[in-house]
């Protein structure tokens, strides 16, 4: 049954792992191709173009398409190009003049997410150029109502330098920020932890010879004996929770002997899983992980006392933990879930699991040590006394 | 054992039952179904509490009221009786020699029980290697038996040993009963079956929670018009 339930849970972590990594080389941005029509072969349009071109924050996002005006708007119709900016002649020089000719900018009726976004961008561009412009002939006007002409130069460096660092504020935006589902453990880290607690928790299924709720007729004859339900419920957990510890304690010699067999191999698992967290003292650790067992040992408990049968214990076992870790975000992280699954896994006792598993193997949250260890203790407070109350129910 | 009084909730299940049973002597409680025969075996047991009345075994007192509460002597009740409840408190995943072991912690002594003791006498040792699982009825109820006789107490409280068993089986343990009394055991036993009142020397009818003692020549429709 436990060689099942392991190979039921590779491969569910298999499927959980690919879906991941898949989501891992999705890129997130979406690059859109804008066309563009410079309507005369002027050498000014052409280098404000390459320059815009050449723009850091604009090359990530954008790739421009040089086009005939015609084959610009079939490809924006088709849906080749997000945007087609169509540029007047004299361009240039009409900026620099003051006669500024308009720039068409033209977006498809059925626009996309990226055409969208570019549409929002160049309308706050435009609204900016707009304010740039009315601050200018403001400025111009003030200076000729109050004779201060010779002071417009300084008047126009002032509103130029507001209205730069207001539009290079725009970087911001393209700053790259590497957020990770994940948290601060990598992926390979993230699921050994995941599948370590989902192990544990199949592991009850195993663990059913002393778990399970044995004849009502015994358990009074116990009582007769001298020996309370609080007690016999607590040697019954010690004995699952023994069982887990000791299928640990195999798991961890049987990967010491592989280490020692293929250091090569070691070394490399042990560099991803390690991760060079700060590290603990080697006690939080022992601690952690017996109070990991613990817990997952009082939740079988719990679901062997709830379901009475051997049967519907395991099958519950089953379910509630592969259900448990789904919703904590152990087969695929949480935040790829809906907002109201993530609220639900946030407060399961397999998300502290994962957490606190997660840190052990990393050395990483040891600001999160803490909350992780009154979560499980709860949790398994709460399963021991309910387990209690279950038993003397019969 | 004198007035005892017992409940479930608020439904009052023993109204001041009363009896007294001899060394050596076999005493049925009979009566129709859910009128607390099994109720009355448990407080004999010390598995449930009753609300007042007192019982005694060979003169200790093992359920009594002190500082108008009811107080249980476990120890009293653990050396002097051995109870078999309907159920069998039996662990199917273990062997029946297993299951023995957890009831005669001293190892000798079950050998002995097994090789010429109480135990040979129910034939446990033909089937003492077997899975409980994979027993019948009718062995389950002798190891039930064999483990209500660890420690061998004087008296032997026994909660319809014969239900749902065969013909071989009830005899089986007609005969072991036999052997118990004659070294002097006491047995109170509820049942529904009319053989096993041959061996009793008194019969109580369990009625609106009392114990009345009646002929234990009645049976049939005369035995049935007492309930």
């Amino acid at each position: 049954m436990l060689l099942q339930a392991i190979m039921l849970m590779i491969l569910i972590g298999t499927i959980a792992f690919c879906g991941a990594k898949g989501m891992e080389k999705a890129p997130l941005a979406v690059q859109a191709n804008i066309g563009v029509v410079v309507r005369e072969e002027n050498v000014m349009t052409k280098m404000a173009l390459s320059y815009v071109e050449n723009l850091e924050s604009a090359s990530k996002i954008c790739h421009f398409v040089q086009l005939q005006e015609e084959e610009g708007f079939q490809s924006l119709q088709s849906g080749e190009i997000a945007a087609l900016i169509v540029l007047p002649e004299q361009l240039v020089e009409g900026i620099m003049n003051g006669t500024n000719p308009f720039v068409e900018v033209y977006f498809p009726g059925n626009a996309g997410l990226e055409t969208l976004l570019l549409r929002e961008l160049t309308e706050s561009g435009a609204g900016l150029l707009r304010v740039a412009q009315a601050q200018i002939y403001g400025a111009y006007d003030t200076a000729a109502a109050y004779n201060m002409t010779d002071m417009l130069s300084v008047m126009q460096g002032e509103i130029d330098s507001y209205n730069l660092a207001f539009a290079l504020d725009r970087l911001a935006v393209y700053e790259e920020k590497t957020v990770s589902a994940t948290g601060r453990m990598s992926i390979i880290q993230f699921y050994v932890a995941s599948a370590v607690i989902l192990f544990l928790l199949l592991s009850g299924m195993a663990v059913y010879p002393v778990m399970q709720q044995e004849p009502t007729a015994f358990r009074k004859q116990l009582a007769r004996q001298g020996t309370g339900e609080a007690w016999q419920c607590f040697c019954k957990w010690f004995c699952g929770f023994a069982c887990m510890g000791l299928f640990c304690g195999i798991t961890w010699i049987v990967l010491k002997i592989a280490g020692v067999l293929f250091p090569e191999a070691a070394k490399a698992v042990s560099a991803m899983i390690s991760g060079g967290g700060s590290g603990f003292h080697v006690g939080v650790k022992i601690g952690m992980v017996m109070l990991i067992v613990t817990t997952v040992s009082a939740f079988s408990y719990f679901i062997y006392s709830l379901s009475g049968g051997r049967t519907g214990a395991v099958l519950l076992i089953f379910l509630l933990s592969v259900i448990m870790i789904y919703l904590s975000g152990g087969f695929i992280p949480s935040v790829f879930l809906p907002g109201a699954v993530q609220a639900v896994g946030e407060i399961l006792p397999t998300s502290y699991l994962i957490r606190a598993a997660g840190g052990v193997l990393t050395g990483y949250h040891a600001d999160i040590y803490k909350q992780c260890a009154i979560g499980m203790c709860g949790y398994t407070a709460m399963f021991a006394v309910a387990a209690y109350l279950l038993r003397r129910r019969d | 054992m004198t007035d005892i009084t017992s409940s479930y909730g608020r439904k009052k299940i023993l109204k001041g039952a009363s009896f007294t049973a001899l060394r050596g002597e076999c005493v049925a409680i009979v009566g129709a179904n859910g009128c607390g025969k099994s109720t009355l075996l448990s407080v004999l047991a010390g598995t449930l509490k009753p609300k007042s009345g007192e019982v005694l075994y060979y003169g200790k007192t093992a359920w009594g009221s002190l500082g108008g509460r009811m107080h249980a002597d476990m120890d009293i009740i653990r050396t002097m009786t051995g109870y078999v409840p309907q159920e069998n408190p039996l662990i199917p995943e273990l062997t029946v020699y297993d299951n023995l072991r957890l009831w005669y912690p001293d190892k000798k002594k079950l050998q002995q029980e097994l090789s010429h003791g109480f135990l040979n006498l129910l034939g446990v040792h033909e089937f003492s290697d077997r899975q409980v699982s994979k027993l019948s009825g009718g062995m389950k109820k002798r190891v039930s038996i064999g483990i209500a006789m660890a420690g061998m107490p004087p008296v032997l409280l026994m909660d319809e040993p014969s239900a749902a068993l065969d013909l071989v089986c009830k005899e089986e343990i007609r005969r072991y009963l036999q052997v118990y009394l004659e070294r002097k055991g006491t047995v109170v036993i509820t049942t529904h079956e009319e053989s096993e009142l041959e061996m009793c020397s008194k019969v109580f009818v369990m009625k609106e929670g009392r114990l009345e003692q009646i002929d234990r020549e009645l049976r049939g429709e005369a035995l049935v018009s007492k309930f």
